[in-house]
């Protein structure tokens, strides 16, 4: 496990790949200084590396305790392959770490002048002070402190020296997870501090918590006799829930199997489902970009969680089983939005991110024979039992509910009951129907991904470039 | 060997008519050697009595009759007791229950008297309902032999039915099975039938007619009683307690159709929404389709089609569907219902109003205000 840290610092990609395959592993973990995979990847140069860890969805602007990105460790480090593909993936180029410095007052420091070059071409400021009030460019030679100087001038910068304002208390927010999270799986109800009750559901109660100094949601299941059978069925499918290895899947942390309470336990998530966020009083105003990006975000959840061999069954897409969650890597808290408080004054329009909620699973033994959701469900889903019908066909239909809910932002079938929608839409051809406002891209995606014909719906791999494509129009 | 069954009428629990020598055999441990030259003589006549068509019989006393000691009593079923439809009725359920049990075995019973008795199909029985095998001695054609064998078996199916020894003398015993007594046989199968729930519905109030014959002072009187082979089905393992509907179908047959009518109103309330109507309680929801559509809509789901049979044609596929109903009912926090999904099936109408009025209690007051939860 630990081994995991020195193989990314030594650059051995194919272990790296295969540790990551796991999905019982922890991209954002990080070490017992916080440090985290892209941390060392970016601080040895291992290029490839960081490259295989963006992809799969590291935190770009994860912190270590001394409050250092991955972006400080890489110019510092003089590493400018590293420093360019952090950029680009919107790393927070004016990020300060305990000391107050920038990764420019590294580069600076260090003399590694095209990627000082690099980091003021890309929004740098040249005259950040740090706690010791010194900017970066009291850091270099004077010869390139000259070049940067003008550089900025050129890009427009305001050269009055912009003190230091101590944001550590911000810091928390982004630091690597404890890499402790994932190795646990059975755990002590005891060991919860359950302090709010949040709803109860037909599946379950769910409470608010800490465990170990983490915000967790508690998810008890609500089984009406927990058998020596049923307890045995949940310790073998849960483990399949603790998929930490997707930034679009929000993973089962661990589980209480002590009867009659069966537990699952997973990150807090403030804003909710999806469906909360569409349907309910959260205030979060969800504008196209955020849409279009939440459909990307499941999309890859999706196609991730189809991937997997065997896939995990029983998982019902809707919108009540997608959380949201700040998107805390992207977040630039240096950005001026976040202090004037306007939200349209960066490129960064998407801070919220779409996570598939394995806790929302349906356990071999749980609400058997009972359907909450059928207006997300494929018409063959109602009728024929998962084994005789494809499934990945059938999730791809459940997609295009949840687009046309995020189009139209109404519910579907919202005014008649479970059993209504089941049956008519199982024997008597009910379909939800697509308005004429939205977009005629839009309106044929979802028209492809309900084919009546289950062989003919896309995959989720496919989906993924038409809704990149949707993006950049 | 046996007695045709146009004679039988007085077979009661009587002596076999069997081989002289085991007959004279019997008498003898009976410690009534006096009598048996006459007994021989008596059996002789006796013989004749039934094997010459035209000789007159007596009608309602066999010719063992004769034998009886001084306040002995034997009993015998009234010949026209026997065309009772309802007691043809509980044979031919009874007959087709063990068949249907026995398929397996390739075995099949015409004549619950005449392939009973030997405690071989008895033996079989057991061991299927059970689970359990049986030790008991080979099939064998002497009588001995059977007898050894059919107190095995009884002796197994007491202890299994957990009968106190009295009792079970009175209803049924080697002596009396093994001597092909209707009424023992009968009394037995039905035990068995209710203690493994048999699948089936017994017809209720089945009676026999007795003829009871007594010698007081030399001479035969006979008296008739009523025998009781099954009451009403719910007496089932006493298992329990009467509750309303006993009281209102005992005592206020004319206030059940109100009760019928509030529960049509109830159920079609609900299952209006997915364009079903229920005009008939007693046979529309003996198929259990109707009940998995009420639950549903009632406690807000849809149950997928492949949990039950939407069209179920077969017995097994009904059965299915009414377990699965009171699973699901269960769920729902109801009381497991007392009824048995068979009873159902079987179109039982005091299990099938017991049913739905459960349901009925429990949603009512929400049902009437707002529609089922959604979402």
């Amino acid at each position: 496990m630990d081994d995991i840290f020195s193989q990314v610092r030594e650059g051995n990609a194919f272990h790296v790949r295969v540790w990551l395959d796991n999905t019982e592993n922890d991209l954002n973990q990080g070490d017992d200084h916080r440090f985290s995979l892209l941390h060392w990847a970016s601080r040895e140069g291992r290029t490839n590396i960081v490259d295989m860890l963006i992809l799969r969805g590291a935190r770009i602007n994860a912190t270590n305790l001394g409050d250092d990105t991955p972006l400080h460790l890489a110019a510092a480090h003089g590493h400018r392959d590293a420093v360019l593909m952090l950029i680009h993936n919107k790393a927070n180029i004016n990020a300060i770490n305990e000391h107050g410095n920038t990764p420019l007052h590294y580069a600076c420091f260090w003399g590694y002048e095209q990627i000082a070059e690099d980091l003021v071409n890309n929004g740098a400021l040249v005259n950040i002070a740090n706690k010791f009030n010194d900017v970066p460019l009291d850091k270099c030679k004077p010869y390139l402190a000259r070049m940067l100087k003008d550089r900025a001038i050129a890009l427009g910068q305001d050269l009055s020296k912009i003190p230091f304002k101590d944001r550590s208390w911000l810091g928390y927010k982004t630091r690597s997870r404890d890499a402790m999270l994932s190795r646990h799986t059975g755990i002590d109800i005891r060991q919860l501090q359950l302090v709010g009750h949040i709803a109860s559901t037909h599946s379950g109660e769910t409470w608010r918590g800490t465990w170990q100094d983490n915000d967790i949601v508690a998810k008890i299941l609500n089984v009406r006799e927990v058998t020596k059978r049923i307890t045995r069925d949940f310790m073998e499918e849960f483990p399949r829930l603790r998929i930490f290895n997707h930034p679009n899947v929000l993973p089962v942390l661990a589980c209480c199997n002590q009867p009659p309470n069966l537990v699952l336990i997973s990150q807090f998530m403030p804003f909710g489902s999806l469906y909360n966020t569409l349907h309910g009083e959260s205030g979060i105003v969800v504008d196209q970009n955020q849409a279009l990006r939440f459909a990307m975000d499941i999309t890859r959840g999706m196609e991730f969680l189809h991937s997997m061999e065997p896939m995990v069954p029983n998982f019902l897409l809707t919108s009540k089983h997608v959380m949201i969650d700040e998107d805390l890597a992207k977040i630039n808290i240096d950005d001026p939005k976040y202090q004037s408080g306007e939200a349209t004054l960066n490129g960064i329009d998407e801070d919220l991110t779409a996570r598939i909620n394995m806790a929302d699973y349906t356990f071999s033994f749980h609400e058997k024979g009972k359907v909450f959701s059928p207006a997300w469900m494929a018409p063959e889903a109602l009728q024929r039992r998962p084994a005789d019908i494809n499934t990945r066909a059938a999730d791809m239909w459940s997609f295009a509910i949840l687009l046309w809910e995020l189009e139209t932002r109404e519910v579907p079938f919202a005014e008649l009951s479970s059993m209504e929608v089941g049956m008519k839409v199982a024997l008597e051809g009910l379909r939800i129907s697509v308005p004429p406002g939205i977009s005629s891209h839009m309106s044929r995606l979802i028209k492809i991904c309900m084919n009546e014909e289950p062989g003919k719906r896309p995959r989720f791999d496919m989906v993924i470039p038409i809704l990149e494509k949707m993006k950049h129009q | 060997m046996a007695t045709s069954p146009n004679t039988s009428t007085s077979s009661g629990t009587l002596t076999p008519k069997k081989k002289d020598e085991s007959f004279l055999e019997k008498i003898g441990t009976l410690a009534r050697k006096k009598k048996i030259k006459e007994v021989n003589e008596l059996q002789e006549e006796g013989k004749n009595a039934i094997e010459s068509p035209t000789s007159p019989t007596l009608p309602d006393i066999g010719p063992e009759g004769y034998q009886l000691g001084e306040a002995e009593e034997r009993s015998m079923i009234e010949p026209h007791s026997r065309e009772n439809a309802k007691l043809k009725d509980l044979i031919q359920v009874l007959l087709d229950w063990i068949n249907d049990e026995l398929a397996d075995h390739r075995i099949i019973v015409k004549d619950i008297e005449e392939d009973l008795f030997d405690g071989q199909i008895l033996q079989k029985l057991i061991e299927k309902l059970a689970n359990v095998k049986v030790e008991a001695p080979e099939v064998t054609q002497s009588e001995i032999g059977q007898k050894q064998k059919l107190r095995v078996v009884l002796d197994y199916i007491n202890r299994m039915l957990q009968l106190p020894p009295v009792w079970n003398q009175q209803k049924w015993s080697v002596d009396s099975v093994h001597t092909k007594n209707l009424v023992a046989i009968l009394h037995l199968v039905v035990a068995l039938a209710r203690h493994f729930r048999a699948p089936i519905r017994l017809p209720e109030n089945v009676c026999v007619t007795l003829l009871v014959v007594q010698k007081v002072d030399g001479v035969l009187q006979t008296r008739r009683i009523t025998e009781e082979i099954t009451s009403t089905n719910d007496d089932i393992g006493a298992r329990f307690e009467r509750d309303a509907f006993d009281t209102l179908f005992d005592h206020a047959p004319d206030k059940l159709n109100v009760v019928k009518k509030t529960l049509v109103t109830f159920v079609n309330k609900q299952l209006m929404k997915v364009n079903l109507e229920v005009t008939d309680l007693d046979s529309q929801f003996h198929d259990g389709v109707y009940l998995v559509m009420l639950i549903g809509l009632l406690e807000g789901y849809f149950v997928p089609l492949y949990h039950f049979h939407l069209t179920p044609d077969t017995f097994e596929q009904k059965v299915h569907n009414v377990t699965f109903a009171f699973e699901l009912m269960q769920d729902a926090g109801l009381q497991k219902p007392k009824a048995r999904p068979e009873d159902v099936v079987n179109l039982d109408l005091k299990s099938t109003l017991r049913v739905l009025y459960n349901i009925f209690t429990k949603y009512k007051a929400t049902t009437s205000s707002t529609s089922s939860a959604v979402q």
